[in-house]
């Protein structure tokens, strides 16, 4: 078998796939109001001795499943750190839109793909919020963007609950052991029930949630909340409830605060003897010392506060601000760990120590009329104007420009950015996930390891403008993001795209056409096979053109036989000049050049050892053409006996929904040459884990969608490749003959 | 199925479980080895072209799974298997996990997951493992009501059952609490037994009512928790 790559993570489920398969026209003629960053420079230095603080700074991602309200909360938080000075609805009359979401196709959806991080400050701490994409279909942007956080905020709405896309977000947190605190959106909303949502991240997410807040009513009578910490009633008073206004608690709520408050001390105490015992001894206890407990408790992952309030009333916001100075980590509470690639990625962690050399992860890009923008968040050292940095991917030096402090749409324009901080840089050419060093360093924070694509398909652009545009697209695309790649395949002169799902290819020929303007027509989607062998074959071919003119001579002898690990493995055991030295090359070259197109159905052949061990020359005739001619035939001999066979990709698949549907799901599994793995209860919820064939997935959304009535939701990724059973392998081989007899 | 010598290798063959719908018990205390041995007890299933569904009450499909891929890379390092990757291949066709959280674990539900598979003809089971069900709550009604779900589907099962150092309950035959009231309704039972030496000794109260075979004394190796002959 091939090796396998595992961990990208392309997921789909019913709504956003419809989303994205509809299509979308451009409206009033493109006009970007807003999609790139206007020119307003705010050349402000306010934060320049801040910074070095690292305990000052929070860089945190904010995360939520579609529609309980992150980028409204978003919006609110930049208003009330002052970053903006108006409040724009995400789906506002204004047209205007909120402020995070840079992208046309965003603003038009009502959906946030793009991550962008932004600065703000709130007291005396620096905020960098990174938006992260609440949707799974592009986790390579949530598993980047977690990369670079600290710590989260997980949303969920009051009356929604824990839904899947918490679940997942969850999980990609918890994996990357992302310290959160919750906050539960929308109390607002008729059907609140934040205690409900309590009990479900304690059941379906297992995380140790405690109450730090209790509203003052619910719904339409949502005035306010207890402050269970200093217990204190705070409401919101201003037109836009920038007037925080703090009381005794209500009498009539008294009694049930009192009772919160015990489940909290019972829950943090954990996290501080010294707070267990004034605890015990029922003395009065400082709020500082509850503080500190949440926040221990936090960082280590074994608690998560809860938050409640109103992003849309404006109920809320800033005790969340202060939950996020008070309880998430600064850069140093954190462990990072880079690769030292001098030490074959030996794992090294990072030191956050500004006096260290730089490390710095470029997370992200973005295109804009004064050049490609980068995004980075730095580890440790510091990057100033003027430094020389490297990119440990590529080994290229560049020279720091322009280095700027992005707000949402504005930046501004600095001198230097110490460890732990997110900033950005003009002009340097690089690609997502490139990490950037020191001259004395060659450390990356990622793996170099990018999964091959398991799908592609064929776009033809509709006219000439748009075969310009596309090429800069695709172009821009390719370096955002390592796991979408592009080439054209020249026997048919198509461009073919290839990524790692159906709705990844979907949403990239989307963008095209909004950020591009570049309509594509396309293809049906492939499926990447490869071919494989699955015996010992030898061959003893001999190349032969000797009639008239300088003729041509080689013969190459040896083995082929499976390799479970690795694509090609080149041996030579020649002895005795039998190929000349010079020839060696020519050969390994001929069957790289057979492993390209395999004879099956033409897909690339991988898992091969090539051992020469015998072969003949003529000391005219032969020449590198006539060996590597050799070595084509020679491989086309042996592959014939080898047991050649198709392989496909398989993929982990996920369907979450509640548990009447299982019996359906697993049947269409199984219609699907699905093999399930497992399935997990709980209450009504279930989850059925199983591996599909790539090719047996086109659709599947639908099809879910109908069999569960739209309740049930799937993320998949790809897992490995594996044979094709022999009656679809024969189809296969018959279409691809088929096909070749046509052309 | 070309895995015989596995097979006949397996200190497992002392048991004498060939019959459909037997029940079998592994009992221990917390953290002696029970899944271990439950998943060694499954695998001989499918080794022998059987299959199973492991039901585990309290751990995740990821956790189990990994239960099942380490003992099976520990057989196959000592064993030289032709091709290793269909016999990995061939036991995650042959085994199906459900679990459940506690809560969520009743039979009926348990009867209403092998009806959707069975009917559906998706998988058809022949051995049931049952880990991590509670039996200090579960009633002998309850254990009944199960064995009649078996004996109906022709299925055979094995559970495991934890038992505490502070209970000092047994049962006539030897098996302790809290399965010393239930005892009877098993066909096979096993103690792990911890030894001084770290080693844990397979004690088999119960064989179908047939001894075990006498000079084969089992244990589970400390370190990689496999059934070995002593």
């Amino acid at each position: 078998m091939i090796s396998l790559v595992r961990g990208w993570t392309i997921a789909i489920w019913p709504g956003v796939a419809e989303l994205a398969a509809a299509s979308f026209l451009f409206p009033g003629g493109g006009t970007h109001n807003r999609g790139s960053w206007q020119k307003r420079l705010a050349a402000v230095h306010e934060e320049g001795s801040m910074k070095k603080d690292l305990s000052k700074v929070r860089n945190i991602g904010i995360s939520a499943h579609i529609d309980s309200g992150k980028t409204t909360l978003t919006e609110r938080i930049l208003f009330f750190t002052q970053r903006i000075h108006a409040i724009h609805e995400v789906r506002g009359k204004d047209g205007v839109g909120a402020t995070m979401d840079s992208m046309d196709l965003e603003r038009e959806r009502g959906i946030t793909i793009q991550s962008a991080a932004t600065r703000c400050s709130w007291k005396d701490y620096a905020i960098n919020i990174i938006d992260t994409p609440g949707h799974v279909d592009f986790t390579i942007e949530v598993e980047r963007a977690l990369r670079v956080l600290d710590g989260a905020v997980l949303i969920l709405c009051s009356v929604g609950g824990v839904q899947s896309q918490s679940i997942t977000v969850n999980r990609q947190m918890t994996r990357y052991k992302v310290p959160r605190i919750a906050f539960i959106n929308k109390c607002d909303r008729t059907g609140a029930n934040p205690e409900r949502v309590v009990h479900q991240l304690r059941d379906k997410l297992g995380l140790n949630a405690v109450m730090v807040q209790m509203p003052i009513g619910l719904e339409s009578d949502l005035e306010g909340m207890v402050d269970l910490v200093t217990m204190e009633a705070v409401y919101f008073d201003g037109d836009q409830g920038e007037e925080l206004r703090r009381e005794a608690i209500p009498a009539h709520l008294l009694d049930e605060a009192k009772a919160k408050r015990e489940e909290l001390l019972d829950a943090v105490s954990m996290f501080s003897d010294e707070l267990m015992e004034l605890v015990l001894e029922e003395g009065d206890i400082p709020e500082e010392l509850i503080q500190d407990a949440i926040r221990k408790g936090t960082l280590s992952l074994e608690l998560t506060p809860v938050m409640i309030g109103s992003a849309y009333k404006n109920k809320g916001i800033q005790l969340l601000l202060d939950a996020v100075a008070a309880y998430l980590p600064d850069p140093t509470d954190i462990e990072n760990i880079a690769l030292d690639l001098k030490e074959e990625e030996a794992e090294v962690k990072v030191s956050n120590n500004p006096a260290d050399p730089l490390v710095a992860l470029a997370f992200k890009l973005e295109d804009g009329r004064y050049g490609q923008l980068t995004y980075i968040r730095t580890y440790q050292g510091e990057i100033k104007k003027g430094d020389t940095i490297v990119n440990s991917r590529t080994g290229k030096k560049a020279k720091v420009g322009r280095l700027v402090r992005m707000h949402a749409d504005e930046m501004e324009e600095i001198e230097e950015a110490g460890s732990g901080d997110i900033v950005a840089l003009f002009g340097i050419d690089c690609a997502s996930g490139d990490t950037f060093c020191a001259p004395e360093l060659n450390w990356s924070m990622s793996s170099m390891h990018i999964p091959a694509p398991v799908i592609s398909l064929a776009i033809k652009p509709v006219d000439n403008k748009a075969q310009i545009n596309m090429s800069k697209a695709l172009n821009r695309f390719t370096k955002e993001d390592p796991t979408f790649k592009t080439y054209v395949d020249h026997e048919t002169s198509e461009t073919i795209i290839s990524g790692m799902g159906e709705l990844h290819l979907e949403v990239y020929i989307e963008r095209m056409k909004r950020e591009y303007k570049a309509d594509v027509e396309v293809g049906a989607p492939q499926v990447a096979y490869r071919e494989t062998i699955t015996q010992q074959a030898d061959f003893d071919y001999t190349h032969k053109k000797q009639t008239g003119g300088s003729g041509q001579f080689g013969r190459v002898a040896g083995i082929l036989e499976p390799v479970e690990e690795g694509e090609y493995e080149f041996v030579d055991q020649i002895v005795g000049g039998a190929i000349p030295r010079e020839f060696i090359g020519s050969c390994d070259k001929g069957f790289r050049k057979s492993l390209e197109k395999g004879t099956l159905i033409g897909a690339p052949i991988t898992g091969v050892r090539v051992t020469i061990n015998d072969g003949a020359y003529h000391a005219v005739d032969s020449s590198d053409v006539a060996f590597q001619l050799a070595a084509i035939g020679a491989f086309r001999q042996g592959y014939g006996k080898a047991g050649a066979v198709i392989m496909e990709p398989i993929m982990k698949v996920a369907i979450e929904g509640p548990s009447e549907f299982q019996g359906a799901v697993m049947g269409s599994i199984n219609q699907r040459r699905g093999v399930i793995i497992g399935t997990f209860e709980e209450g009504n919820y279930t989850v059925v884990e199983a591996e599909v064939p790539l090719a047996e997935m086109f659709g599947y959304s639908t099809t879910l969608r109908s069999l569960t009535q739209g309740k049930a939701e799937f993320t998949m990724e790809f897992s490995t490749y594996k044979q094709v059973p022999k009656g679809l392998a024969d189809e296969l081989v018959k279409a691809f003959n088929e096909q070749k007899k046509e052309s | 199925m070309a895995y015989t010598e596995l097979v006949q290798q397996n200190p497992l063959r002392v048991l004498n479980m060939s019959k459909g719908s037997q029940m079998g018990l592994v009992m221990a205390r917390a953290g002696s080895g029970k899944t271990a041995l439950l998943v060694q007890i499954a695998l001989d299933a499918i080794l022998r072209g059987k299959r199973v569904i492991h039901v585990s009450v309290g751990q995740g499909i990821d956790k189990t799974k990994a239960w099942y891929d380490d003992i099976l890379q520990l057989i196959l390092q000592d064993h030289s298997v032709d091709r290793p990757h269909e016999l990995i291949d061939m036991v995650s066709r042959h085994r199906m996990i459900m679990t459940f959280l506690a809560s969520s674990f009743s039979r009926a539900r348990l009867e209403e997951r092998l009806n959707d598979l069975v009917l559906q003809d998706i998988f058809r089971p022949n051995c049931l493992i049952v880990d991590g069900l509670d039996f200090a709550s579960t009633d002998r009604e309850a254990l009944e009501d199960l064995k009649n779900l078996l004996e109906a589907m022709n299925l055979q099962a094995w559970f495991s059952a934890t038992h505490h150092r502070q209970d000092p309950r047994v049962s006539p035959r030897g098996v302790p609490a809290p399965c010393h009231e239930v005892d009877d309704l098993f066909d096979t039972v096993i103690l792990l037994d911890s030894q001084a030496d770290a080693t844990i000794e397979l004690q088999i109260i119960n064989n179908s009512g047939e001894p075990a075979v006498v000079g084969k004394e089992l244990r589970l190796d400390p370190t990689t928790m496999m059934v070995k002959e002593r």
